[in-house]
């Protein structure tokens, strides 16, 4: 090990295997936030911080009682909705594009600025159109989520290799088999890692959009409970938030990897 | 030539679009839908009198003190592990699900023990900033390359001078991506946490707006956060073309031309 | 010039370490010999994946050896254990690697005060002597520029100068002109040479390149592959200062280059 790659990263030590200090120290650092939480709640008193064994006694009731999936049901349900019009739009718009180059240049400047646009705002308005539902928040996620999935396809035509496009032509194909064929294939690689990160993402729109609009949800739950000072019902339906968004990413992951299991050949075709 | 068009093209296009935008008002009703005139025209006007400004600056208040207190320990951590990757590793898990965990979603618990004063705002950002700033920072830091270090340690440079003169200067550009993302985050999430529950900000006057009908107010509001957004973005281009300078440009053309 | 070697290499020995449960790692260098006297212009001819840099390596402190030893000035340097490696041996040893590694984000004239900084030797003597060495390598007028504006061979001069420029007693040079083209290369070496008489320093000049280490050094050491040693040792007879141009038709050049080129066969 020369001097310098000593100064980029030091050894572990002799003693434990290096994945056992790395486990340990994990588990460690979890019991120290558990601590802290704990602390948290003696010294500050429940109104601020609920109690880790009342937070499971609430998580415990709203499962039991089957609250708790009416409310999960209610935020995937917008969040699916909302994920499919952004998926649908996403693609479209820069195939759609891309038949003309001067239409996307003359574009661009206006699909940036308007990502400036702070979607939640648009949250207090939607609800005088169309009162508080679902409609708001599907509004705002598909807002949300839009973006995500946009920038990923239109990059991945963008990266699509030229030289396979005019070969394609050169052997007669037609607009419509060229964009099947070759561009679609090309650009899965970059749709689906703008759907998975847009998944988890659509999910914690909704819930953030449910604090504005709240009617049913998760996060209504949470926004609900603070109204009305109701400490452990905050932390329980974050809980409950956390977990539904690790779910999500977690089986968008198993998708993923269960898809490219059917076509490994997809993103090697390009490699030529 | 080209470039005249582009920019006849897009004036266009921003004529067709408040063309829509009006006619959509005539269609709807102002009533629902403020007209482009009505929308600018307050806006103006409530630049002129203080007002936007003053909410604006709320507004900038919580998201500015919030992307210090949030990046400044996230830019920090990375540089102080670095001799300790040991500690990166086991804080890894943690520091993923606080990264993947939607901070906004933590939005209500911050009001609940903060109020719904600029504290609450200034924490939500925080939360937020400083996942995005720790891994940019970490990818910065991570990127060194070993040989400039060697060769720094060869002039006779100890570990803090290699640490100043190489390893900071080399995570730069990453902190700097990590905040042209963050920071206009932090004015979105800034107006976001007032929309739920505030007395102040641009959030506000979304919300007061709303709760009197006056939707030019709300669209007026909109439009002031949307062009803050927008120019904290600029703001971070604009210090990083100047501080990094000696980066080499990603236009081809410009590096075959350069000189022999 | 003292007739005792300033810098000695006895037996030395490297092999890198082996995974678990593997067998050991082959030899890269065994039983390697050689000293250099001070003021000497050493050239060292080695085939590819005959461990050049890491010898080098090494000798400048910043990898540790698997048996031998180094002497330098005496004393002996060598190390087995990483954590007390000291590169550069305090300054006394540079070393002009291959890759320029240069720092981006500094211009030329910064990147050659670079040392001088690190040192606490930044002065005005000392920055006149930096802009010395710019203007003796042809870089007068590119002082501000980065890096990235320069040319290949252009930020090789700003490296070499970078070393030079805290004229360390002993300078290590890594095939440095391997990455340039044929004509620019020849216009290094002269660059070189002419800074070399300037202050006659101690150079060990690795290079693959039987013509350019001939043509640069007063005397050739010509290595054998894995495990590597010394092959042969020869003298160059021609006198300074050397015509790097016209070394080819230099009367005896021939029978030198053939001579060690027969060798290597």
């Amino acid at each position: 090990m020369t001097a310098a790659e000593q100064v980029i990263a030091a050894p572990a030590g002799p003693l434990l295997s290096h994945r056992t200090i790395v486990l340990l120290g994990r588990c460690a650092f979890a019991l120290l936030i558990l601590a802290g939480w704990q602390w948290g709640a003696d010294s500050f008193g429940s109104v601020f911080f609920a109690p880790p064994l009342a937070v499971l006694q609430r998580l415990w009731e709203i499962t039991a009682s089957g609250e708790v999936f009416f409310d999960i049901w209610a935020t995937l349900y917008v969040s699916a909705i909302g994920f499919v019009i952004a998926v649908v739009f996403g693609l479209l718009m820069p195939f759609v594009l891309r038949m003309s180059p001067r239409l996307t240049e003359a574009v661009q400047p206006y699909i940036f600025w308007s990502q400036g646009i702070p979607k939640y705002a648009l949250a207090p308005w939607l609800i005088l159109w169309f009162g508080i539902g679902d409609v708001p928040k599907i509004v705002i996620v598909v807002t949300q989520t839009f973006y995500v999935i946009f920038y990923n396809v239109f990059a991945g035509i963008r990266a699509v290799d030229q030289r396979l496009v005019s070969t394609a032509r050169v052997m007669g194909a037609s607009e419509n088999v060229i964009a099947k064929e070759v561009i679609w294939k090309s650009l899965q690689p970059f749709f689906y890692a703008g759907m998975k990160i847009a998944a988890p993402h659509a999910v914690g729109a909704t819930i953030v959009g449910e604090f504005l609009v709240s009617t049913q949800g998760v996060g209504h739950y949470i926004e609900h409970a603070r109204e009305l000072s109701d400490t452990v019902g905050v932390f329980a339906g974050i809980v409950v938030a956390t977990v539904l968004v690790l779910a999500i990413n977690m089986i968008v992951e198993r998708a993923e990897r269960f898809s490219l299991r059917w076509r490994p050949v997809a993103k090697d075709m390009m490699t030529n | 030539m080209k470039r005249y068009r582009v920019l006849i093209d897009r004036i266009l296009v921003c004529v067709a679009l408040l063309a829509l935008w009006q006619v959509a008002s005539w269609v709807l009703g102002t009533y629902w839908v403020s007209t482009p005139w009505a929308t600018i025209s307050r806006f103006f006007i409530s630049l002129w009198n203080g007002e936007l400004i003053r909410h604006a600056g709320y507004t900038v208040e919580e998201a500015a003190l919030g992307g210090v207190i949030g990046a400044v320990p996230a830019i920090i951590l990375p540089f102080a592990l670095r001799r300790f990757p040991t500690i990166v590793q086991i804080l890894d898990p943690f520091m993923i699900g606080g990264y993947g965990l939607p901070k906004l979603a933590l939005a209500p618990l911050f009001i609940l023990w903060f109020g719904i004063g600029i504290e609450s705002k200034i924490a939500v950002v925080v939360s937020i900033v400083f996942f995005i700033e720790y891994y940019a920072t970490l990818s910065g830091v991570r990127a060194l390359d070993a040989r400039l270090v060697q060769m720094a340690q060869l002039c006779g440079a100890n570990e803090r001078q290699v640490a100043r003169h190489v390893v900071w200067p080399c995570a730069v550009p990453n902190i700097f991506a990590g905040l042209r993302i963050s920071l206009p985050i932090a004015i979105a999430v800034a107006v976001v946490t007032e929309l739920i529950s505030s007395n102040r900000g641009l959030g506000y006057l979304v919300q007061m707006g709303a709760m009197n009908f006056d939707i030019t107010e709300v669209f007026a509001a909109i439009l002031g956060a949307t062009i803050l957004v927008l120019a904290v973005g600029y703001a971070v281009d604009g210090t990083e073309s100047i501080l990094l300078r000696w980066r080499p440009s990603s236009d081809p053309l410009q590096q075959a031309t350069s000189t022999t | 010039m003292s007739t005792s070697p300033l810098l000695e290499v006895r037996n030395l020995a490297k092999r890198f370490a082996s995974r678990q449960g593997r067998e050991p790692a082959p030899w890269v260098i065994r039983d390697l010999s050689f000293s250099v006297r001070d003021g000497e212009f050493l050239t060292i001819i080695g085939p590819s994946g005959s461990g050049k840099s890491t010898l080098l390596n090494m000798i400048a402190q910043i990898d540790t050896a698997s048996g031998g030893e180094i002497l330098f000035g005496g004393d002996t340097i060598i190390v087995s254990d990483p954590k007390s490696l000291k590169p550069g041996l305090d300054r006394r040893i540079g070393y002009v690697t291959q890759d320029d590694n240069l720092l981006p984000w500094r211009t030329t004239l910064d990147n050659v005060l670079f040392p001088l900084e690190v040192q606490n030797r930044l002065d005005d003597k000392s920055r006149a002597h930096a802009e010395t060495l710019i203007k003796a390598v042809g870089l007068s007028g590119y002082e501000k520029y980065y890096p990235h504006e320069l040319s290949g061979g252009m930020r090789k001069r700003t490296s070499l100068i970078r070393t030079l420029v805290y004229d360390p007693p002993v300078i290590l040079m890594d095939e440095p002109f391997a990455a340039v083209d044929a004509q620019t290369r020849v216009q290094l070496q002269e660059d070189l040479l002419r800074l070399w008489e300037m202050g006659r320093k101690t150079i060990i000049f690795v290079t693959h390149d039987i013509a350019e280490a001939v043509a640069l050094g007063d005397r050739t050491l010509v290595l054998t592959k894995q495990p590597t040693r010394i092959r042969s040792e020869h003298l160059i007879p021609f006198k300074r200062p050397r015509n790097v141009k016209d070394i080819f038709g230099l009367e005896g050049f021939a029978q030198v280059y053939e001579t060690i080129r027969a060798e290597i066969q």
